[in-house]
């Protein structure tokens, strides 16, 4: 009997047969902390080889007359660039904050995301113990801006979600 | 994407491995009841996490689920004459119960004792809610048994189907955890399918096909919610949760029968895909019965005489390209179990996440493998036992809600995410 075609390309045989060049360029990801909690831990995190990936530890932004909002980032080594090419250079952005800390500089982050059609990822990581009310305090402050929102329990989580980026 | 590493530990379930390992920590469906009809049946072959047994009913009733082959020369014991409480092999004679031990060897003397000696490995098989289900863990870590509520409400409020699927079972379970899919791959369905349509939350599915999603850990797993406008600013939930390992169950529409799947390993490139129905709080009706055997919602129709897909890779899947075309199907496959499978196997046996490019809406699947990932090494490494094998766990819903902007639908949708006597899905 012939195999269909279907049958003949499934086999484990046939998969030895798939292209092995890359399939993508390297994505440029930005992992902003949105607080010292999430600082802290973007800074350990930021220690592994990455591919590319850029870590920073704080924003901090100033309106400029009217509804106009000048922000920069600072990284981890205390440079500090302009947030508006970083955002407008990356391909997405991973903002981390810890549970119930002050998530409004979100909000800065994400009308650049819209302006630029960059999907924005929020992690939320309570760290210790914490109170279910402080996550929802998180929650509400990143859900109006996030394409996607993880409560993530563990820290270890914020790595595989990067390494599954390909960051 | 995963490394190759941690590709091979999602996706290996044998014996000795971790994944095999988390694996036999719960009880799981192998078989349907249909399949050991009555006392004293024909055997049933069954493979499971890369073992090979035979299921039998004995005289009286009880079940049994042993090595399948005798332990004399490895004959087949699919060929066994079932009888008298007990396997015999046809070869020689032997014969064994329904826990594996021998209880005949003929050609020894039976005062020698000799058949005492010899006992197959057998694991427990039990039956409920139309399932026959088995553990294959250790004796003395054995969980609940199962309290999923397909299994427990009335056989006439449930529907249940199995079906093999040519590929591992962790990219068919992914395809239960990612509800972006549907807008795309199952469009052509939400307002055809007798047990899809008419439901009032179909019409934001097809009006938002870009959900924003929010992934929240549960003690037997994880939620995944996916939200899409609704009118007046509010929001559109569809909750899936997820319990470790493979159950997943799919968001209510309207008062249609709820359902879900299990994807059990039979060896690392091939599944049982399970498919159940079931209402709350009704029987099933005769139409919806029929449809479910008809192949329509989550299950298919079969090669007769076989759990086998009619539509599968020796046939392209009976693919309509006009039907593609014509927008009738998003992929020319038809029905919406095909429509996953398919293109689930077309991944190949094993699917090389080394190639992968994940997007921030497939964060679903990113914490399904690490969790899954940090259970079996946990359980490998320190013999500490994984979540979701406790009744609490089992008892778990979906739900449709619509909710105001600013509320977590966690807290807002807790109580429908609780399975509860006589109370009716939540849903839209």
């Amino acid at each position: 009997m012939l195999l269909s075609e279907s049958a003949r390309v499934t086999t484990a045989q046939e998969a030895r047969f798939r292209i092995q060049s890359p399939n993508s360029k390297p994505r440029a990801v930005k992992v902003i902390a949105l607080d010292s909690e999430a600082a802290r831990l973007v800074d350990d995190i930021s220690k592994q080889p990455w591919n590319g990936a850029a870590f920073f530890k704080s924003l901090s932004f100033e309106q400029s007359g009217g509804d106009n909002v000048k922000a920069w980032l600072n990284d981890l080594a205390g440079h500090t660039s302009d947030l508006v090419g970083e955002v407008a250079n990356a391909d997405c952005v991973v903002v981390i904050a810890g549970a119930g800390e002050d998530a409004a500089s979100v909000s800065v982050i994400a009308e650049l995301c819209n302006h630029y059609h960059k999907t924005l990822i929020a992690l939320v990581v309570p760290q210790g113990s914490f109170e279910q009310d402080t996550v929802d305090r998180s929650l509400k402050a990143l859900r109006p801006h996030a394409k996607m929102l993880v409560i993530a329990h563990e820290r270890d989580y914020i790595e595989a979600m990067l390494t599954a980026l390909r960051a | 994407m995963l490394k190759k590493e941690q590709n091979d530990l999602v996706t290996q379930t044998g014996p000795g491995t971790p994944m095999g390992d988390l694996f036999r920590a719960y009880w799981l469906p192998i078989l349907l009841s249909e399949e050991l009809p009555e006392n004293d049946c024909p055997p049933v072959r069954v493979k499971v996490l890369s073992e090979r047994m035979i299921a039998f009913r004995d005289s009286e009733g009880k079940l049994g689920l042993i090595d399948e082959f005798c332990a004399h020369r490895g004959v087949s014991l699919w060929f066994g004459r079932n009888e008298e409480c007990g396997l015999r092999c046809p070869y020689h004679g032997w014969k064994f119960d329904t826990t594996g031990q021998c209880v005949d060897v003929p050609s020894e003397p039976e005062e020698s004792g000799y058949a005492k000696k010899v006992k197959l490995k057998s694991y427990p098989l039990i039956e409920k809610g139309g399932v026959l289900w088995t553990y294959m863990g250790p004796a003395e870590t054995t969980p609940p048994e199962p309290e999923w509520e397909f299994a427990t409400v009335p056989l006439n409020q449930s529907f249940t189907s199995k079906r093999l699927q040519d590929n591992n079972w962790l990219q068919a379970m992914e395809g239960g955890i990612d509800s972006s899919h549907v807008s795309f791959l199952h469009r052509g369905d939400l307002n055809n399918d007798p047990l899809f349509k008419g439901a009032a939350g179909n019409k934001y599915n097809l009006a938002d096909s870009k959900p924003v999603f929010e992934v929240v850990e549960a003690p037997g797993g994880l939620y995944i919610g996916a939200r899409r406008n609704a009118e007046e600013g509010k929001f559109y939930w569809r909750i899936t949760p997820w319990v470790m390992p493979c159950f997943t169950m799919v968001p209510p529409r309207g008062d249609h029968p709820i359902h879900g799947h299990f994807w059990v390993p039979i060896d690392d490139e091939t599944c049982t895909a399970w498919s159940f129905d079931y209402h709350p709080t009704r029987p099933l009706t005769d139409t919806e019965r029929q449809a479910m055997k008809d192949g329509k919602g989550i299950h298919v129709r079969y090669v007769p005489g076989t759990y086998r897909p009619l539509a599968n890779k020796d046939n392209d899947y009976l693919i309509d390209r006009e039907a593609q075309k014509a927008g009738r199907t998003y992929s020319g496959v038809e029905g919406i179990g095909m429509q996953d499978a398919s293109l689930q196997e077309s991944m190949g046996p094993i699917c090389d996440r080394t190639k992968e490019n994940l997007v921030g809406t497939d964060n679903g699947i990113i914490m399904a493998r690490h969790r899954l990932m940090r259970a079996a090494k946990a359980l490998h490494e320190k013999g500490v036992l994984p979540p979701g094998r406790t009744v609490e766990d089992m008892k778990v819903r979906s739900a449709a809600v619509i909710l105001p902007p600013d509320q977590p639908y966690k807290d807002a949708a807790k109580e429908a995410l609780i399975a509860k006597v006589g109370v009716k899905q939540t849903s839209v």
